[in-house]
């Protein structure tokens, strides 16, 4: 029994420091700098403003949020339209199958997603593979512009953040009684009808949580817009990183990432209380 | 409590393992700026083992090292812009010039520059152009021979600019016939009402590997560093570098020991290494750019004893402008930077 305290103790114990140094301590730190006004010599002078935060209502950081919230909700709805089916297949074929699928869903994890983020951009590129086999199978006779394209960074974002989608819906439709589907085919129900009014809702808190796993990460990935984008929009992940790098504006730099932080909370906490009102409504 | 306590001191204890000394150099550089036989040779001819790493920009490599107040490096490779600012807060340490056996050897033109008079705290490294690159499968490089010329309508989706908020603006500024390093906003903003205009041209922004988007075709025209130019060309004698009627820019980048270096003394071998001239020919063969090494001129290969890219004629270098700091400015610049890329 005795033992089994400290290694609670000594398990716990070191969460939390990892916790208070590695999360708590920068937030705090992040949270006091977007008060404080930049200095050329020192990055920061202790005083106390709101200018960081009224200097994000602009209608220039505005639209660049707008452009980054768009993007993201993009991203979202093509991970949601490939990956709910995908789920849905995985969550139903056989059991030696589906070990097999999942593993390729998670076998990319074990390469940086920096590195597929370059690979992506040689399969694209004016003489890259997909352009050098369309030429030489002449469906085409220039090569197609298809690299520093939204519809490039689309497909990276898309490419990067699919697995946390198919997970958690994965997760939602497995749990899913089957009593409930032959019940609705019972009653006469059609596929789409089965499809549309039993097994959608039930999996709403799969899907939400899917959706938001793939939104907040896809509002912050700075290096895909870089890398597949050609650098030629700000998102706001971007921004944030110009400010503390470029023009060493921590201050500035640090509202808006604390403005993101709790637009984010927001949605989490829109998250929780949908869950809660969806599992009422079905349980 | 007591036990949580000692946990936490125990865990602690874990982090702060110590470290043998060993007779090494930490070295912070740019990205592909020194090639790795040079490094191999210097640790082979001293026994001095080189801790290598690399940035992408000074402003990642300042951020660094005014966070670690100096520490962590013992040489690192500054743009002349922010010698003076790193020297002003006490980052960068005096250098005992008397110990360089090779410092004679430097080209007096690059030194006692105004950013350091009398070369107290830096060492000329290397120094280079930033030109107009084109492909001369695509456009005629006779065609295009200033800065102005990239707002020709027929680049439309083929152009690469730097992604650099000084390097943009300087070009800007240079073909309004401003200063590049203009700290006057009104100049600043007209600069970005003309790189607006530019916008719908511009296939991507690039400065970590410029010379790839040419290589790739991505491109057929747009702002290239000398250096970037003489290494594609040797894979695709096409890509032509231009210097611009209006002044190319120009920036050199020089050796500092930061303040809390932990081996000076080894850091002092180092650039007396590099700045050796048969050392700093083969750097220059390899990278592309100049040597501030006078007498290295007689170790290069023919190829770049003979390249106008490495060696501009004095017409060539007619306006050109090194770049400098702007200090509160740069917020300026950001801010227009900002704005051009929001599409605002």
């Amino acid at each position: 029994m005795k033992e089994r305290n400290l290694f609670q103790i000594v398990t716990i114990g070191i969460i939390a420091i990892w916790l208070v140094i590695f999360a708590l301590i920068p937030n705090i730190m992040v949270f006091a700098v977007s008060f404080m006004e930049r200095s050329e010599e020192s990055f920061i002078k202790a005083a106390f403003t709101f200018e960081n935060y009224r200097a994000f209502f602009s209608s220039m950081y505005f639209s660049i949020f707008a452009a980054s919230f768009k993007m993201a909700f993009i991203t979202t709805l093509i991970c949601l339209v490939i990956g709910y089916p995908f789920a849905f297949i995985l969550a139903r074929s056989g059991s030696r199958f589906k070990s097999l699928l999942a593993l390729f869903v998670i076998i990319p994890y074990w390469t940086s997603a920096l590195i597929r983020t370059y690979a992506i951009k040689v399969i694209l590129t004016t003489n890259g593979l997909i352009n050098t086999f369309l030429i030489k199978a002449g469906v085409i006779s220039e090569p197609l512009n298809m690299l520093y394209t939204q519809g490039a960074v689309v497909l990276g974002l898309v490419y990067t953040l699919l697995p946390f989608m198919i997970l958690p819906l994965y997760a939602a439709i497995d749990k899913l009684d089957t009593r409930y589907i032959e019940a609705s085919q019972d009653l006469g129900a059609s596929r789409l009808q089965t499809l549309a009014y039993v097994i959608i809702p039930i999996t709403v808190p799969g899907i939400v949580a899917g959706c938001l796993l793939v939104f907040l990460p896809s509002l912050g990935l700075f290096y895909i817009p870089d890398i597949l984008g050609g650098a030629k929009n700000i998102l706001i992940g971007n921004l944030i990183r110009d400010q503390f790098l470029n023009s060493r504006n921590w201050p500035f730099g640090a509202a808006a990432s604390n403005i993101l932080t709790i637009v984010m909370a927001f949605m989490l906490f829109a998250y929780y209380k949908s869950v809660r009102a969806i599992n009422r409504r079905v349980l | 409590m007591k036990k949580l306590l000692t946990v936490i001191l125990m865990s602690l204890a874990l982090f702060s393992c110590g470290k043998k000394a060993e007779k090494e150099v930490h070295v912070f550089n740019w990205s592909e700026y020194i090639p790795d036989e040079i490094l191999k040779q210097f640790e082979k001819e001293t026994g001095i083992k080189v801790v290598y790493t690399t940035y992408d920009s000074n402003e990642a490599m300042y951020a660094k090292l005014k966070v670690l107040d100096g520490a962590g490096y013992d040489v690192t490779f500054p743009s002349t812009y922010y010698i003076k600012k790193m020297s002003d807060e006490g980052l960068i340490s005096k250098i005992d010039k008397s110990k360089l056996t090779n410092y004679k050897e430097l080209d007096p033109a690059l030194l006692n520059q105004p950013f350091d008079p009398d070369n107290s705290y830096s060492v000329p490294f290397m120094w280079g152009t930033t030109g107009i690159g084109v492909n001369a499968k695509y456009i005629d490089p006779s065609s295009v021979t200033k800065w102005k010329d990239l707002w020709k309508p027929e680049y439309k989706g083929k152009l690469m600019l730097q992604n650099d908020v000084r390097e943009v603006f300087h070009m800007a500024l240079t073909a309004l016939g401003y200063s590049g390093n203009s700290t006057d906003e009104k100049q600043i903003e007209q600069a970005y009402e003309e790189l607006k205009k530019l916008m719908p041209s511009v296939r991507l922004f690039n400065s970590d590997s410029p010379k790839v988007p040419f290589l790739n075709e991505e491109v057929y025209i747009g702002m290239l560093w000398g250096g970037e130019a003489f290494r594609a060309q040797k894979v695709n004698p096409d890509i032509k570098f231009i210097y611009p009627e209006e002044g190319v820019a120009l920036w050199a980048d020089s050796l500092v020991i930061p303040s809390k270096a932990k081996n000076p003394e080894n850091a002092m071998i180092f650039i007396d290494f590099l700045i050796r001239p048969d050392i700093s020919a083969k750097i220059s063969d390899s990278v592309g750019y100049m040597s501030p090494v006078v007498s290295s001129k007689e170790y290069l290969d023919n190829e770049t004893k003979n390249s106008r890219i490495i060696f501009p004629t004095k017409e060539d270098l007619r306006n050109a402008e090194f770049q400098l700091n702007v200090g509160q400015a740069i917020t300026i610049y950001q801010k227009y930077w900002e704005k051009l890329k929001s599409g605002k």
